[in-house]
């Protein structure tokens, strides 16, 4: 079955805004964004100091004005999970009652076997119509690579999963690569145009989700080095100018250099 | 952020394997290929020899120390040099702190016995008055970056820091020990330049320098360490089997390579040159 | 025992024309190289050349800890291991951790956990691992400059960075910034490292022996070298992204002339 993700109109690229006014100024940890505290408010990646008479950066970042909030964009940093996040998970471990998975964020992850059945299944009386297998955690296995949505998320608990939805369940074949998070929404690109020419140009299907991950399959080997090469690119320089554009050039070139169309 | 105990993935262990079949790696080479090695010497100014070595992402700092004490009863006339690693916390969260495990020995030992047995070292070179006092060489490996295939970069790193050696010469003058003022060099005590070759396996797959995710799925080693024109030690480890017929192919492999490689290294550019 | 005694102590730490032993002003900071994103594997990581001092510090975290019995219920935790590489001293030094190992990682740690906020992490742990890799005196605030790089790299939020240097006294005269040989030639040795959020100490050791008058001298002289030391800690991080921002933005400038013509 090939899938073709659209992204949805909330994974913007913030790196690439026409909307900002001093936007791309490169700042880090510490450094102080602006001491007119009546004029702007902390936004995020920022904090209001003690005194309460400047704002400062939190992060290695890109400094973005939006309306009268400062806000810093990082350029580094791990993924923290939150509910409604589509993300790859890695089954690392599994019990009768839960499946463990690694989703590259501090804690592992729990999916529970009543979300990964059908929904078709679970209506009905508790238990008559869910046989026993279906309950159990036989569906998938150590080593399985899942598509997941995350239902809950907080500070003390382990995030919860499920594979019920659009796009999601298990991957067969292609490859996953692992990318600094922050710089997942430069893969999308503004309105998707980075992925959808990223997709076009080397023939391939490609799955970006919030945790870093992304899998990715091509016609050929040849494609996915291509392909796999060019999003180590967007990663290097997620905070350039006309980086669809230089990258596009990218892959052309790499392409003639192989020979392959 | 991962898990300790990284698994490998089904798909990805699938994907690699597919691709050896038809003889494709993920970074492009072919099954006989070394990624591209990086060697600099005598960078560490505490030490009397060192190494920064990189193979592909893999990066081992070297560094010789000496001390000087009694020789073993059954060499009087000999010097020893000793071979450490530590696979370090900072170079994977594979890495636990602690005292080296098995992966680290293994290392150190196949590095040693690459050196050692291809008479190497002259360690009679190593001699400053018969069973009274020797040197003691102290060749020590630290991995910074973990990317696969840690022996070959180890075996490169180890020589070269043996090469660049420049250990203080001493005499016994009156019954106390003393420096002549001058240094014993790599070019006084490397006799031979032994290379090691590693090999990984997957299926009926076999291929030369794995990289960290071909080592994670491969199912068994093979190193083969070689000067010129001898093998001088060999380690299979890990679960797989190798035929005899692959084993000769492989010692054939290894010899051809470790030739190639000697010329385009010209490792004696890394000894030691001496600031004036 | 090795054969050269190379510690022995020169009888003068200053030379006939008034400069330290290795040519230095009395106010001259030795050369300081930085880097950052050096250890790939790394969740953050930097290098730094300081002299002959050579370091390496990477950052793993958030993660689980373990031993488990150690991680806290309410925030997470900072862990800090500094080593010293056998080779990095003229007297070989024995492998395994020493105590001086052990003190130097509490005092850095403490050092380094003002400027996080470990209360958004319960029950995991920030890991940083600092290996010298060659020693000349000043490691610890080496050791401390560097391993705020790598956190600052690792993406993970702080209210600032830390810097630090040691002040001391040889032959009667205040320096800054001791070699090895002034460390334990000299009569006083002051390390020190400053959060710049709040300009406060939050590394302090001092071994010699000094009046109250010289005390206000040294803090004075201190605070000039850090401010030095906070300046190359923030080009480094910026230097990263600034050299490819400007490349692209020029390449970008050039495309739109082609465009008007």
């Amino acid at each position: 079955m090939m899938e073709d993700e659209e992204s949805s109109p909330e994974e913007y690229d913030e790196y690439d805004d026409d909307n900002d006014e001093d936007s791309r100024e490169i700042v880090v940890p510490g450094e102080v964004l602006t001491e007119e505290v009546n004029k702007f408010l902390p936004g995020r990646g920022t904090i209001l100091n003690t005194e309460k008479n400047k704002i400062v950066s939190l992060n290695i970042g890109l400094k973005q004005i939006k309306r009268n909030y400062i806000n810093v964009i990082p350029l580094r940093g791990f993924y923290t999970p939150r509910p409604g996040d589509k993300v790859i998970a890695l089954v690392i471990d599994k019990n009768p009652v839960k499946y463990r998975c690694d989703i590259n964020a501090k804690d592992l992850a729990v999916l529970k076997p009543k979300n990964a059945m059908k929904k078709s299944k679970i209506r009905g009386i508790r238990g008559s119509n869910a046989s026993r297998e279906e309950m159990s955690t036989d569906k998938f296995d150590i080593g399985d690579i899942l598509v997941v949505k995350i239902i809950s998320a907080d500070r003390l608990n382990q995030p919860e999963l499920t594979t019920i939805g659009k796009y999601l369940g298990k991957k067969t074949g292609g490859i996953v690569i692992t990318i600094d998070p922050p710089k997942i929404p430069r893969v999308i690109g503004r309105s998707g145009s980075m992925i959808k020419m990223l997709k076009n140009l080397t023939n391939s299907n490609i799955f970006v989700t919030q945790n870093g991950r992304i899998w990715l399959k091509g016609e050929d080997i040849a494609h996915e080095r291509i392909l796999i090469k060019a999003i180590h690119k967007i990663e290097q320089e997620a905070h350039t100018v006309g980086l669809t554009d230089r990258i596009q050039e990218f892959i052309i070139n790499e392409k003639e250099k192989r020979g392959i169309k | 952020m991962m898990d300790v105990k990284r698994l490998i993935s089904k798909i990805e262990r699938n994907y690699i394997k597919s691709n050896l079949l038809k003889e494709e790696r993920i970074d492009e080479r072919g099954l006989w290929e070394y990624r591209d090695f990086k060697i600099r010497s005598d960078i560490i100014s505490s030490a009397e020899g060192s190494a920064d070595v990189s193979l592909g992402d893999t990066r081992i700092i070297t560094g010789l120390k000496y001390e000087v004490g009694e020789p073993f009863p059954d060499i009087p006339d000999e010097g020893v040099c000793t071979v450490m690693a530590e696979l370090l916390p900072v170079a994977s969260p594979l890495f636990e702190r602690g005292p080296p495990d098995e992966q680290s020995i293994e290392l150190a030992r196949v590095v040693d016995r690459g050196i050692r047995h291809a008479d190497c070292v002259q360690t009679k070179k190593l001699c400053i008055k018969e069973n009274e006092a020797v040197y003691i060489l102290f060749v020590d490996l630290y991995v910074i970056n973990y990317g696969g295939n840690l022996i070959d970069a180890g075996g490169v790193s180890a020589l070269t820091t043996l090469i660049s050696a420049h250990i203080p010469e001493g005499k016994i003058e009156d019954g106390a020990l003393e420096w002549t003022g001058n240094y014993i060099t790599g070019e006084t005590i490397i006799n031979e330049l032994p290379l090691v070759m590693t090999y990984g396996k997957i299926d009926e797959i076999v291929f030369l320098d794995p990289s960290l995710p071909e080592e994670l799925v491969s199912d068994g080693k093979l190193s083969i360490s070689v000067t010129e024109n001898k093998i001088t030690s060999i380690q299979k480890s890990g679960a797989a089997t190798f035929s005899f017929d692959e084993i000769k192919m492989l010692c054939k492999k290894s010899l051809e390579l470790g030739k190639n490689l000697r010329k385009e290294f010209d490792l004696w550019q890394y000894k030691y040159k001496p600031t004036i | 025992m090795p054969l050269v005694i190379k510690d022995e102590y020169p009888k003068k730490l200053f030379r006939d024309d008034g400069k330290r032993l290795d040519g230095r002003d009395v106010d001259e900071l030795r050369p300081i190289k930085m880097e950052v994103g050096v250890i790939k594997n790394a969740d953050g990581s930097a290098y730094l050349e300081w002299g002959n001092n050579k370091i390496f510090a990477a950052v793993y975290g958030p993660r689980e800890v373990h031993p488990h019995h150690l991680s806290k219920p309410d925030r997470g935790i900072l862990r800090v291991f500094y080593r010293m590489a056998t080779f990095s001293v003229f007297d070989r030094k024995r492998p395994a951790p020493g105590r001086r190992e052990k003190e130097i990682s509490m005092i850095i740690a403490d050092c380094l956990e003002p400027v996080l906020f470990l209360e958004l992490y319960p029950g995991t742990c920030f890991e940083v691992f600092i290996e010298v890799m060659d020693a000349d005196g000043g490691t610890r605030c080496a050791s401390t400059t560097v391993a705020a790089l790598a956190l600052a790299d690792a993406g993970i939020p702080m209210k600032s960075l830390v810097s630090s240097v040691a002040v001391g006294k040889i032959d009667g005269k205040k320096i800054v910034d001791l070699s090895g040989i002034e460390d334990k030639a000299g009569e006083a040795d002051l390390p020190c490292a400053i959060t710049w959020y709040n300009e406060e100490i939050s590394l302090l050791q001092f071994d010699g022996d000094m009046n109250l008058d010289e005390m206000n001298e040294f803090l004075k002289l201190i605070k000039e070298s850090l401010e030095k030391i906070h300046q190359i800690q923030l080009n480094t991080l910026k230097s990263k992204y600034l050299e490819l921002k400007e490349e692209s933005a020029k390449k970008e400038e050039s495309k739109a002339k082609k465009g008007e013509n």
